[in-house]
């Protein structure tokens, strides 16, 4: 067959081999934007929507806080991405290979997003300052290896010492519920403290009554949105050893414990409305949304991997919308 | 929130760029000085982000309480620069604790003083508040303190800007871009301190140092973008240089022009036994071997000869060749005297030198003879004598063909090197050399119980063999002796054969034949392969009243020997 002759394989007389032909656009390409799209820079817009709804429901005015939050957001999510591409291989593949193939134009962009964010936070007081430096600290140690690699440079000063030596450090990501309960307080934080500090809103006592269950509300809420996606990737947890709801109690196990904290979540507006402080057009919004959180954790093992990925964070963009309709 | 003034808006894209910079170095990390360029843009930062703090504070002491911040940042620049410097162009054994901690004695003293509230006046003489159309900022009156910062600041930059000058001029297109970049980065901050410090700032009072960290900021981005910095940072060749010195297997000793030793790598300590602490400082003539004869070599060019030097592998025929270090002057520094063990080439030259005589002229001369005797064979049948010579003649090359394969097996690669005991590999040799004449008289003299290398077995099988081969006294008479001296074992084989022809150990002595003076056969160029092979050393003696001395030492195996009470 080596010596075999090539014959023409069309009508034009050229061989498949050496023929010209246009590279036909490439499909994937495509989905692997769309993949993006729906990953770090969509989690930046339901950001910087979240704080824009919590900025009404505090009654402070209006501030760059839900700019300096989306690009704050966009960034950890970015690098997180990055950090986390081969991990993410199994569960978002998409999203995994742009993570690969442009890991530093988006860290480039993560890190051009936070100094922005930064600049802005400068701009609007040390309050605000500190406050931005809050969801990247908590990504050092949710995401990155410095909690362990520090546990490491400790632990011969802990055998020194005591029992201490024997303690290694994980990453907060591989520790059970407390890797969605840092995600959910670090956002819980940015969100409800980021309109009062650019706005250079002191948390006077008066208003302390709608802070205190407008963040708790926050919280629960965040909570939700990072275990409703871990019942996509409860296999590849699994696998890899990352204990997380769906991996310890399964789905229906999730689902009763998520609508448990919807319901308390419930409980907390209802106490925000009950201070008579919050606004009730942001509160009635964040009550749709909140309906739309049951319904994705009602539907959550029956919607695709793709929209269980993005759905428990669009019941911030549904709030936004309502609250924009009644006309705020 | 209130307007920004115009120098803020500014100091935020500063903010801004070296926030996104710092980031981008943190992320590098350990590459060769990530950690360092991300403190020094942290510096950049940390000052233009309280400068804003500064700018837009309403009353003199919350400017004062920021300005005092700022020293935390305009300490920590100087710091990062110096050691970024050094780590990245792989000086980075100065990057240690203690050089850190002492560097950063004075920055920690100034920001503790801030952190005091300026006791005794050292960092500011006096503060006013002045109102410009750019801003509301702190005028100061420097102190001495603040004059001492600033001088160290300088210095560090100084300092750390010298390797990186290096680089403008090297070879690699990436280096030259990425020293140039980190160089404007540098300088622009630099240029903003003089001019506010020679008072040629149109804004009195305003030091626009931190405005130019905008500027700073681009560049180092290009750098890490662009240039590829910390990615492709040239601090591995130092090491990656001084790495390929040290683990040469050639010995290589740097001689000084006062004609001290300067320096030698790890093989040259090996091969000659040198102590490195103490050789060092020391005259060349004393540790260099052969120095007398090496230092004549013409570093420019000399065609470079193999010097027989012992060593801790025995006597090795070395190549030596002397380059002089030049600096960028011309003028040469020191010499760099290298020694290339040529043993294995050049036995490897005489193997083929020889076997192509053994093939061009024995085998031929024999086969011309079997071919002449065949003729007459043919014509005479019964001619017994024609019959006698075509078999001497075939066994002649039989023999040469044995021989030809213990030569080729004597250095084949894949044989580990064993280790015997000398009297077995006499008793050995004596054995071989009775079976050729059960008659002749061997006599054994006193042979120490030594290790020796297995090789030596086939060196001594061919003497004793030749001895009684080429012995025309009936009997023949050998005798083998052999004596140890320090680390070296002298074994002698004595005959009262006719002698050998000055002319085959001349050829020995040489090192190579021609085709009109040669030896014959191969015998004794196994034997001197096979001493070689041992960095041994063979001389060859008459004896009285008749006969020949051939004396061969070789170093003993000191090695553990597992195989030699066998």
């Amino acid at each position: 067959m080596a010596n075999e002759p090539t014959r023409p394989s069309t009508p034009d007389g050229t061989t498949a081999k050496y023929r010209s032909h246009a590279t036909p656009p490439e499909a994937g390409r495509l989905r692997q934007f769309a993949a993006f799209v729906a990953g770090a820079p969509f989690t930046a817009v339901v950001a910087a929507v979240e704080v824009a709804v919590v900025t009404v429901a505090l009654g402070v005015p209006l501030s760059t806080a839900p700019v300096a939050v989306g690009l704050v957001a966009f960034a950890v999510y970015a690098a997180d991405h990055v950090a986390d591409a081969a991990g993410d291989a199994g569960s978002t593949p998409t999203r995994a290979r742009v993570a690969l193939r442009y890991g530093d134009q988006l860290m480039a962009a993560a890190a051009v997003s936070y100094g922005l964010a930064v600049a802005l936070a400068v701009s609007a007081g040390p309050a605000a300052l500190a406050l931005v430096f809050v969801p990247g600290a908590v990504w050092i140690g949710y995401a990155t290896d410095w909690l362990p690699a520090a546990g490491e440079r400790l632990a011969p000063l802990g055998a020194r010492v005591g029992p201490l030596g024997e303690v290694s450090l994980p990453r907060l990501k591989d520790v059970f519920l407390l890797n969605s309960a840092a995600v959910a307080i670090a956002w819980a934080v940015a969100a409800v403290a980021a309109p009062l500090a650019f706005a250079g809103v002191p948390i006077h006592p008066v208003a302390t009554p709608t802070v205190a269950p407008l963040f708790a509300y926050v919280a629960a809420r965040s909570f939700v949105d990072v275990e409703v996606p871990n019942v996509r990737d409860v296999a590849v947890d699994a696998a890899r050893g990352v204990a997380t709801l769906p991996v310890a109690y399964g789905v229906t196990g999730t689902r009763r414990i998520l609508f448990g904290v919807d319901a308390v979540a419930a409980g907390l507006l209802t106490a925000a409305a009950a201070t008579g402080a919050a606004s009730t057009t942001a509160l009635v919004a964040l009550a749709v949304g909140l309906a739309v959180s049951v319904t994705v954790t009602a539907l959550v093992d029956r919607l695709g991997d793709a929209a269980l990925g993005v759905a428990p964070d669009c019941s911030y963009l549904v709030a936004g919308a309502v609250l924009l309709m009644l006309g705020w | 929130m209130t307007a920004l003034s115009p120098l803020s808006v500014a100091l935020l894209v500063a903010v801004t760029v070296g926030s996104s910079a710092a980031i981008l170095a943190w992320r590098e990390r350990p590459e060769p000085g990530a950690t360092w360029l991300a403190v020094l843009l942290a510096g950049q930062v940390w000052w233009a982000t309280f400068l804003v703090f500064e700018l837009e504070a309403a009353t003199l002491p919350a400017k004062a309480l920021w300005y005092d911040v700022q020293w935390v940042g305009v300490v920590a620049i100087p710091v990062g620069w110096l050691f970024f410097a050094l780590a990245y162009t792989g000086y980075d054994r100065y990057v240690t604790p203690f050089s850190v901690g002492i560097v950063s004695v004075i920055p920690a003293a100034t920001v503790a003083v801030a952190a005091a509230g300026d006791p005794g006046n050292l960092l500011a003489v006096d503060h006013v508040v002045r109102e410009t159309a750019v801003g509301t900022f702190l005028d100061v009156v420097p102190g001495p303190l603040y004059y001492i910062i600033a001088g160290y600041t300088y210095l560090l930059g100084a300092v750390g800007s010298v390797p990186l000058l290096q680089l403008i001029r090297d070879e690699a297109r990436p280096f030259r871009g990425q020293s140039a970049a980190l160089l404007v980065g540098t300088a622009a901050p630099w240029a903003g301190s003089v001019a506010y410090i020679s008072g040629a700032i149109p804004v009195p009072g305003l030091d626009p140092t931190p405005l130019v960290f905008g500027v700073s900021g681009v560049a180092y981005l290009l750098a890490l973008s662009r240039f590829r910095l910390l990615t492709l940072a040239p601090a591995p060749r130092r090491r990656a240089r001084q790495l390929v010195f040290e683990q040469l297997h050639d010995p290589v000793f740097v001689v000084g022009t006062e004609g001290l030793l300067v320096d030698l790598n790890e093989c040259a300590a090996e091969t000659f036994g040198i102590d490195r602490r103490t050789a060092i400082g020391e005259s060349a003539a004393a540790v260099v071997p052969r120095y007398d004869a090496v230092s004549d070599l013409d570093a420019e060019g000399d065609k470079p000869r193999a010097i027989p030097i012992v060593g801790r592998d025995g006597q090795r025929p070395y190549e030596v060749t002397v380059r002089d270090v030049v600096d960028d002057h011309d003028r040469t520094t020191a010499r760099v005297i290298t020694f290339h063990d040529v043993g294995a080439y050049l036995g490897q030259q005489q193997r083929l030198n020889v076997l192509n005589r053994v093939f061009r002229h024995d085998v031929r001369t024999e086969t011309n003879l079997i071919k002449g005797y065949a003729e007459q064979l043919r014509s005479d049948p019964t001619d017994e004598r024609a019959l006698s010579v075509i078999e001497r003649s075939a066994g002649r090359m039989l023999e040469l063909s044995e021989r030809t394969r213990t030569a080729g097996e004597l250095f084949d690669p894949t044989e580990e090197s064993e280790s015997v005991r000398l009297p077995r590999i006499v008793d050995g040799a004596v054995a071989d050399a009775r079976s050729i004449d059960p008659d002749a008289r061997i006599e054994i003299g006193e042979v120490p119980r030594v290790a020796v290398p297995a090789v030596l077995e086939v060196v001594l099988e061919n003497l004793c063999s030749n001895a009684v081969r080429h012995n025309d006294a009936e009997p023949p008479w050998v005798r083998v002796d052999a004596a140890v001296e320090g680390d070296w074992v002298e074994v002698t084989v004595g005959d009262d054969g006719p002698g050998i022809d000055p002319a085959e150990y001349d050829v020995l002595d040489r090192g190579s034949e021609t085709p009109l003076r040669h030896g014959s056969g191969i015998g004794l160029w196994i034997v001197k392969w096979g001493v070689d092979h041992l960095g041994g050393r063979i001389s060859f003696a008459e004896r009285e009243p008749r006969g020949t001395v051939v004396t061969v030492s070789v170093p003993v195996d000191r090695s553990d020997v597992p195989n030699a009470g066998r």
